[in-house]
């Protein structure tokens, strides 16, 4: 009996956990598009939610994650009414997801988290430009690629560097210690 | 930071680089021609096209009414540029005014995309450069 309470709890504080990131994650979102800075690179943005992805994958399994990546694309959507580019964001942020996923499993330790929120975001790019080029057919729009991949490294740092201090504070938690245990 | 996080930077700096030096060096070589030969524009909306527009000093304003939504676009200086949308991200606002073939201007919630091309057998932009 106490193995399968064990396990409830731990089901029960996972949902807990990727609501609260998720909600983090689309409260993030809504701030950044208030941040008044207008960078003339066409797609740039900094992902300050992507801090919550990175956050998920340390304490979560890859699945947790991609459910968090789901909800929080779906949420934007609404709360934005972008419906009509939805499937541009859900291209970007699944193909973004799946590196990273990737990266943390294999490499960890060759990778700080700094690096996997590098390759993440760029390939949040790369996964919107391929949709568009798919869309458009039209490989012009891979134009604004380099300038993307510039200042993908420069917002992959700055998130990278927050994902940093917010799991070491997260990991004092009481809620997290259970998926400390690997 | 670990080596590895250097490393992959340096990559990935290494590529931006790459793809952009080539169109440095095109760029300069187009733009003396621009004032002979004007540069043309085609709309498109949904993958087909929706008007063609000559590139021309003078003024002119183009309106682009989708069943998605509007926008607005101006030609002035040889160039063009997007000036109005009531799209919800407004991405493509951010283009900036555009005046080598190649360019282009992407409204993606309204499907409307805007390639510049040269007259004649040049133009075909990025691709053509490898």
């Amino acid at each position: 009996m106490p193995s399968s309470d064990e396990e409830t709890s731990l089901v029960l504080k996972r949902t807990v956990v990727i609501a609260i990131f998720a909600a983090v994650a689309v409260v993030l979102s809504i701030a950044e598009s208030m941040i008044p800075i207008n960078i003339q690179i066409p797609g740039a943005k900094l992902g300050l939610a992507n801090i919550m992805i990175l956050a998920c994958l340390y304490f979560l399994r890859a699945r947790d994650a991609l459910m968090l990546v789901v909800l929080k694309t779906l949420l934007t959507a609404f709360i934005f009414g972008t419906f009509s580019s939805l499937l541009f964001s859900l291209f970007g942020s699944l193909f973004s997801f799946a590196v990273m996923a990737l990266l943390m499993k294999l490499g960890r330790r060759r990778l700080s988290l700094i690096g996997i929120s590098i390759a993440g975001g760029i390939a949040h790019n790369i996964g919107q430009l391929a949709a568009a080029s798919i869309v458009f057919s039209t490989l012009n729009i891979f134009y604004y690629l380099p300038a993307l991949l510039i200042s993908g490294i420069a917002t992959g740092i700055l998130v990278g560097i927050a994902a940093k201090y917010l799991i070491p504070s997260l990991s004092r938690l009481a809620l997290f210690d259970s998926f400390l245990k690997d | 930071m670990k080596r590895g996080d250097l490393l992959l930077i340096t990559v990935i700096v290494a590529a931006a680089l790459l793809l952009m030096v080539p169109r440095w060096v095109q760029n300069g070589q187009s733009s003396e021609k621009n004032h002979n030969n004007p540069l043309t524009a085609v709309i498109k909306v949904d993958g087909e096209v929706y008007k063609t527009v000559t590139l021309t000093k003078e003024e002119q304003t183009i309106e682009i009414n989708t069943k998605r939504g509007d926008n607005l676009l101006k030609v002035h200086d040889y160039g063009i540029e997007m000036v109005d949308a009531d799209c919800p991200d407004q991405i493509c606002l951010t283009f900036g005014f555009k005046t080598n073939p190649g360019d282009t201007i992407v409204c993606l919630p309204h499907r409307v995309i805007v390639e510049i091309k040269g007259t004649g057998g040049e133009g075909g932009g990025t691709d053509a450069v490898i």
